[in-house]
């Protein structure tokens, strides 16, 4: 995999040096680049993820944001660019990528006739843990993510919050370096929403990497240390949250950043009870 | 009210047609059906004239229509949106209008028109004089009211049933019916009806209980008026009509309630405490146990071993029943049945749908993969080889000759290993994402991915085949020979064969996928399992 020439040349990077290192840095993503027929989902992104951080990757629909995932975690095949997850490059070595992380897909497709923890287990089995082990620590998962007493329900019967944590947990199973979610709250209710949140602080917290994308920018301003914004495929913003957001909130400095909407006031004048 | 409700279900057929290709050809397709029906069925109707049994025919036909309107709405839900009172429960609306709303885009469509267009047919079959065509007229025409009604207060009192998940897995299960009548009425009346087994007067003793059943009041009806009864006519037409009154209040009473009642789609089974077997065999072991509880738990599982059962069955089911028996047809039973085990499973990806990537996250070597094929066929074998034999053993027995059953047995061994080297085989070299339309329990190749459908099917079918034919020959010539060749020789070496038909099968996969892994989730992640 190459890295184009100028590919996100002039962007702010974090955290340190532009030039490609591993050193310290959990994803290393230089000049990533997808096209679908006449559309660039991906233009040339650039990101560098330190060790322990838990990193937000924001941006507005159609923004590039599972495509750049879907490339990061080895789903989809890259145009071009490069990707080292702890400095193995996923395009080179997949196999070893793959070890190295966990994912949880924006829409949650489970093996939904397998029973909660019959999940738990078959992820932790296929990981290569052994069946015991897989069990005990499915069970442990289930208990923190308050799916305790549903683990004997089949997946099919989940609302989309308990979904998202049965996913959670069969990417966390086998304790992988690096974590990455794209859109984890994504039609969440609050309580599950702040099991989840606990769970990737936690997680962050033990020295492991997290890299989730959200349209939620309080859960990003809450919990993550670090936030790019992507818009039209590329990063337009990228650094420690109080970087990012300028001395405004981040919902407004994203809204700057991506391109307010123009005002709706004159097409709905009928809308509201003051109208007749 | 009424008019609403029949411009928007005017509205949703004019839209099929502008939507897809796909859909454009489904509908029109499905639209010529629709007239082919009602010219064939007007054709058959009109065919009785004459006949003494007409009358006894006519009720079998309106009774089967009934049944028709019956299951089909049931199978087809998801599709009718006027079906579903709960599309309609957030308008405020009077039951009443919509009752007579929802009865009137009933009778908006091809197939409602087909309906009446065909039953037409009995003013020239059954009916004779200017009383009986007029009462032939209001016959048919309550006849599809009762068809209606009936079919509107069943699907209306199942409605929260047939939304929730449970309910959609029963109403998967009613294509095995469907199918096996299908396959009934196209291998084994044919050949009844050519050797005299089934004629017309086999229908004559239904009739003495058809003829108290409102389709069967109908048919009487028009006779009596033929006959000149002109008041057993009218008192038959009386009763269906009543009979019609009577649904229409349960239909409006269920309606009600239906339109007030909490949806049901969260209720939800549990599990027994059983953990996922197979633990210490390792990712293939895993695998094995997740694919073995699907093909309990899941019903398209289900449903396909039960098409493998159907279909084994049919292929020789013409020639098993009847007098004129040939016995060796069974052998061509064993390898479709086989065949077929390995086709329904040929895109295992595309079938899994999404949930694969959680399985390709952790395929990272040729051996995983190795194991993932591995693990997916032991199940298949373990079931499909008792399945198959079993039913080859049961038309055998039927054909009076249950050494056949024993012949075939080392063919279907042999036909399994290959049927599930080539599913591996095809699944990881063309793979195809599937949709699951609405109303239909099994999932097709998504648009666009026809020829890769066709490839994995022919592929599997003529490959078991041709992979097979060493052991039919050899199955061939032992036929005559000492019990010990087919038993002790010929049953030992078909099953060394297939498992090294499968392994070579599986071995060839992995390789083919260890390099496609990222186009294979691409293809997974594309399927659309709700319908």
């Amino acid at each position: 995999m190459t890295t184009p020439e100028g590919a996100g040349a002039g962007l702010p990077r974090y955290p340190g040096p532009a030039a490609p290192r591993t050193g310290g840095a959990a994803v290393l993503v230089r000049g990533l680049r997808k096209r679908f027929g006449d559309k660039e989902a991906v233009a040339g992104i650039d990101l560098e993820i330190a060790a322990g951080s838990l990193a937000g990757l924001v941006g507005p629909n159609g923004a590039g944001k599972t495509t750049s995932l879907s490339m990061m975690t080895g789903l989809l095949r890259p145009d071009g660019g490069q990707i080292l997850i702890n400095g193995i490059d996923v395009w080179e070595d997949p196999p070893a990528a793959k070890a190295a992380i966990g994912v949880v897909p924006a829409e949650a497709r489970l093996f939904d006739r397998l029973s909660g923890e019959e999940l738990l287990e078959y992820s932790g089995r296929l990981r290569g843990l052994p069946a015991g082990q897989a069990r005990s620590r499915a069970a442990q998962l289930l208990d923190v993510l308050d799916l305790a007493g549903d683990a004997k329900r089949l997946v099919t019967d989940y609302s989309t919050g308990m979904r998202k944590k049965a996913a959670l947990g069969c990417a966390l199973i086998h304790n992988p370096p690096v974590l990455f979610l794209d859109e984890p709250l994504e039609g969440v209710d609050p309580v599950s929403g702040d099991v989840i949140r606990r769970l990737l602080t936690r997680f962050a917290e033990s020295g492991s990497t997290v890299l989730f994308s959200s349209h939620v920018m309080e859960l990003v301003e809450q919990v993550c240390d670090h936030v790019s914004i992507i818009d039209k495929g590329a990063i337009v913003a990228t650094g420690t949250i109080d970087e990012v957001r300028g001395g405004k909130t981040l919902q407004r400095a994203f809204i700057d950043l991506v391109g307010p909407r123009a005002t709706d006031k004159e097409v709905l004048s009928w809308l509201g009870s003051s109208s007749g | 009210m009424a008019w609403l409700l029949v411009r928007l279900k005017l509205r949703l057929l004019v839209n099929a047609l502008r939507s897809s290709n796909s859909a454009k050809i489904s509908f029109l397709v499905s639209s010529a059906f629709a007239v082919l029906l009602a010219v064939l069925t007007f054709l058959a109707l009109a065919g009785f004239r004459g006949k003494a049994t007409s009358v006894e025919l006519t009720s079998v036909i309106f009774t089967v229509f009934a049944f028709g309107w019956l299951i089909a709405p049931i199978m087809v839900f998801g599709v009718d949106g006027t079906l579903d009172p709960a599309t309609l429960a957030l308008y405020p609306l009077r039951t009443r209008p919509l009752a007579a709303g929802l009865l009137a885009a009933s009778f908006t469509g091809f197939w409602p028109l087909a309906n009446v267009a065909g039953l037409l047919g009995v003013t020239v079959g059954l009916a004779s004089g200017g009383l009986g065509i007029v009462v032939a007229v209001v016959a048919v025409v309550l006849q599809v009211l009762f068809c209606i009604a009936l079919s509107r207060f069943v699907t209306t009192s199942l409605a929260s049933l047939l939304r929730s998940r449970r309910g959609r897995d029963m109403a998967a299960f009613l294509i095995i019916p469907l199918v096996a009548l299908y396959e009934f009425f196209t291998q084994v009346v044919p050949k009844a009806v050519s050797e005299g087994t089934i004629t017309v007067a086999s229908f004559a003793g239904f009739d003495s209980w058809m003829r108290w059943l409102p389709p069967g009041l109908a048919a009487h009806a028009i006779a009596d008026a033929s006959d000149g009864r002109p008041g057993m006519a009218l008192a038959r037409l009386g009763a269906l009509a009543a009979v019609i009154v009577v649904l229409a209040w349960l239909w409006v009473r269920s309606l009600a309630r239906a339109l007030v009642t909490a949806d049901t789609t969260t209720q939800s089974s549990r599990v027994r405490g059983m953990r996922l077997p197979l633990a210490g065999l390792g990712a293939g072991g895993a695998v094995a146990a997740r694919f073995w509880l699907y093909q309990r738990r899941e019903p398209l599982s289900l449903v396909y071993w039960a098409l493998v059962a159907v279909i084994t069955a049919a292929v020789s089911a013409s020639s098993v029943f009847g007098t004129r028996h040939h016995p060796a047809v069974i052998l061509a039973s064993a390898v479709f049945g086989a065949a077929f085990t390995g086709i329904f499973h040929s895109n295992s990806a595309g079938l899994t749908g999404p949930a694969f990537v959680l399985e390709a996250a952790s395929l990272r070597h040729g051996r995983d993969l190795r194991a993932y094929f591995a693990g997916q066929n032991l199940v298949l074998g373990v079931i499909g080889a008792p399945l198959v034999v079993a039913v080859c053993f049961a038309l055998a027995a039927v054909a009076g000759d249950p050494g056949m059953g024993v012949e075939a047995t080392p063919v279907v061994l042999a036909g399994l290993g290959a049927a599930l080297g080539l599913a591996s085989l095809f699944t990881a070299a063309l793979p195809y994402p599937m949709v699951k339309r609405a109303g239909s329990p099994v999932l097709v190749a998504a648009p666009g991915y026809a020829a890769q459908r066709i490839g994995g099917t022919l592929g599997t079918l003529l490959g078991t085949g041709v992979l097979a034919a060493p052991v039919i020959v050899g199955a061939v010539l032992a036929a005559n020979g000492p019990g010990w060749i087919r038993i002790g020789v010929l049953l030992p070496c078909a099953t060394v064969y297939g498992f090294a038909l499968a392994a070579t099968g599986v071995r060839l996969a992995a390789t083919i996928a260890e390099s496609r892994m990222p186009e294979l989730c691409q293809i997974a992640l594309r399927t659309v399992t709700d319908g």
